[in-house]
């Protein structure tokens, strides 16, 4: 069980990590897009499933992966460390967690406060710490 | 020994405590594969009298079917038209896009008609894969020809035809497209635009009528279907009014080189409009606004549809060079003049509040942070309650962080105040208002149109997600159902 908890919890690392890559990603395809003629205004935006240039699966990665995958990883983790039995591991699961909601929520506040987006930046890194060390924890 | 059992029961209670919450939500989103819209929400009745719930329990029970609230139907046509959707591959700025055209183009041909005559859109559906409607953004139709699927029709499948019909009674600029997976379809292109000229000829001043239809396909905008630029060839000191129709899931920002004037919002005409100078007017996702472009000495006006597309009105080779964004936009909450009318707005039969937020939960049993409305998820929206007849209110209020175009099918709303001040130029009517985050608007509008109506987020990625409720006239039942046989899915 302590096996499976830090396992879980290194998922969420490497989901976080898989955020990160993706926006990037996404990034450095749109700007070429623009580079080559598209055109990215908020009919583009709004439409984003229509559009079709290399990366932009990114955007869809980041969302789903962020909205959806995480947050279930991270209530699974939760789910374990009621059984696990890692020192303060319902502790550390429960600060996994409240960090996936704030991420979220940051994520989305940065569409009406751009400085929201700052602090989204970094937290990725401090919930991938929190994972890291929840997931050292349980192997003792 | 009980220490032991403790041991277990302690983490498998904790589970529970996570899990079941969590699992009865999801289980509250899921959608039945065959559904009626009737079975759909929660009844609300805002603040007016709650009538015996014949349209929620409709079972086995007699009402009027949308089906048979139709306009006229031994009336010969006035205006006939067939029109045949088909998927295709369209060529835009050079690139090939997947889309949908209708008659062959995206978008499809412009049906005018005169205020007054009864027009019949014979549709078929040549090839769109899952069937395809049409819907008449704007026009007050009778509810059986509104072309919402599974709620006023089924989709009309490949091979298949479906005959509108409905007399055009408000003169103005509109638009059809299809409200089949409209979230796909309408930005593939399934779409056109309608015009209705007053009876008679009742603006001599104007010597010309073009439509700009502005469509984002894949990241390119157009005009018309055409990527740049859209030439109206006219003379100095013509006036011509340009209608443009936003059929993107945003707001389009208008301004031109030189004043213009909106003569008309979402097909209706503003009272004594003024010329606008150094403002955008914001055009909402499925609005339309007409404007006045009087054609300079100069030779030419230029009016932008965004950074990236305009309307050159004048003489064939003048060039005007595109004039700088304003940064303000136009305020219709004061625009134009009041006008003394017969219709008393200020004493509803009914309030309906329509609170817009985000909230985490399920929808369709996928987790995430979705849009809520009066703090309910899809499907668990208010579906609201009105009689034939009354004057209701509604209360929209964005709490979240992104503007929602509002669009009530069937009937037209009247805006009476924003942010709690009130209205003071021309009346200002819309079927297509946005609202921003942060804002909330005082709206009316009379119950003279039964039916069962939708009443949504016309940015229809959100559609999709869930930010669609309806209107539920006390007595009307439908036959359709969303999903079944005919997969009728009109987000
Ligand atoms: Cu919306």
């Amino acid at each position: 069980m302590k096996k499976l908890y830090s396992l879980v919890a290194y998922l969420v690392c490497g989901l976080v990590a898989v955020q990160a890559g993706t926006m990037v990603w996404a990034h450095s395809g749109m700007f070429q897009w623009v580079a080559a003629g598209g055109v990215l205004d908020k009919a583009a935006i709004e439409s984003s499933d229509s559009l079709t240039f290399d990366g932009v699966q990114g955007f869809m990665i980041h969302g789903m992966n962020g909205m959806m995958v995480i947050p279930s990883v991270a209530v699974v983790l939760l789910v374990l460390s009621f059984f696990a039995k890692v020192p303060h591991g319902v502790a550390w699961a429960i600060g996994v967690a409240v960090l996936v909601a704030l991420q979220v929520a940051l994520g989305l506040l940065g569409h009406e406060f751009t400085i929201s987006g700052l602090f989204h930046g970094v937290n990725a890194l401090v919930l991938f710490t929190v994972a890291l060390l929840a997931g050292l924890r349980a192997r003792g | 020994m009980a220490e032991a059992r403790l041991r277990w029961l302690l983490p498998l209670g904790l589970s529970l405590a996570v899990l079941v919450p969590l699992g009865v939500l999801w289980q509250r989103s899921l959608i039945p594969g065959s559904l009626s819209v009737l079975d759909m929400g929660v009844p609300d009745f805002g603040t007016g009298t709650v009538f015996g719930a014949s349209a929620h329990d409709h079972h086995g029970e007699a009402g009027t079917s949308v089906t048979d609230l139709v306009d006229a139907p031994n009336r010969p046509a006035d205006v006939t038209v067939d029109l045949r959707a088909d998927a295709a591959q369209l060529e835009i700025a050079g690139r090939p896009v997947q889309g949908f055209t209708v008659n062959g183009t995206s978008p499809g041909p412009t049906i005018r008609a005169q205020q007054g005559q009864l027009v019949e859109v014979r549709f078929t559906n040549g090839s769109v894969p899952g069937g395809a409607t049409l819907h008449w953004h704007g026009v007050d139709v009778p509810n059986a020809m509104d072309g919402v699927a599974g709620v006023t029709q089924d989709a009309v499948d490949v091979g298949h035809s479906f005959t509108y019909r409905f007399v055009a009674s408000r003169a103005g600029t509109y638009w059809y497209h299809s409200h089949q997976v409209s979230h796909r379809q309408v930005i593939g292109g399934l779409l056109g635009a309608l015009v209705v000229s007053p009876a008679g000829d009742a603006t001599p001043s104007e010597t010309g009528d073009v439509v700009a239809i502005a469509h984002t396909y894949a990241g390119f905008r157009t005009i018309n279907g055409q990527a740049g630029d859209l030439r109206v060839a006219a003379a100095p000191g013509d006036r011509v009014r340009v209608r443009v129709v936003n059929t993107d899931n945003a707001t389009l920002p208008l301004w031109a080189d030189q004043p213009v004037t909106l003569a008309a919002l979402d097909g209706s005409e503003v009272n004594r409009p003024t010329p606008l100078t150094g403002v955008m007017v914001g055009v909402a996702a499925g609005g339309r606004a007409d404007l006045l472009v009087d054609v300079p000495a100069a030779g030419a006006a230029r009016v932008q549809l965004s950074k990236s597309t305009a309307v050159i009105v004048g003489a064939d080779g003048v060039e005007p060079p595109p004039p700088s964004q304003p940064s303000s936009w136009l305020d219709l909450l004061s625009y134009g003049s009041p006008l003394a009318t017969t219709l008393d707005p200020t004493r509803p039969d009914r309030s309906f509040s329509y609170r817009m937020t985000q909230q985490p939960g399920f929808v369709r049993g996928r987790p995430g942070v979705w849009w809520a409305i009066n703090g309910q998820l899809y499907p668990q929206l208010p579906m609201f309650m009105v009689r034939q007849g009354e004057l209701v209110a509604v209360h929209f209020d964005n709490q979240t962080t992104e503007t929602h175009p509002m669009h009530l099918h069937g009937h037209h709303l009247l805006v009476l105040a924003r942010n709690h001040q009130p209205a003071s130029g021309s009346p200002w009517w819309t079927d297509s208002l946005d609202v921003l985050p942060g804002e909330n608007y005082d709206v009316v509008f009379w119950a003279t149109n039964p039916g069962l109506w939708m009443d949504h987020c016309h940015n229809l990625d959100h559609a999709k997600d869930g930010m669609i409720t309806h209107l539920a006239y006390e007595g009307v039942t439908t036959p359709f159902r969303l999903g079944g046989d005919h997969l009728n899915e009109p987000e």
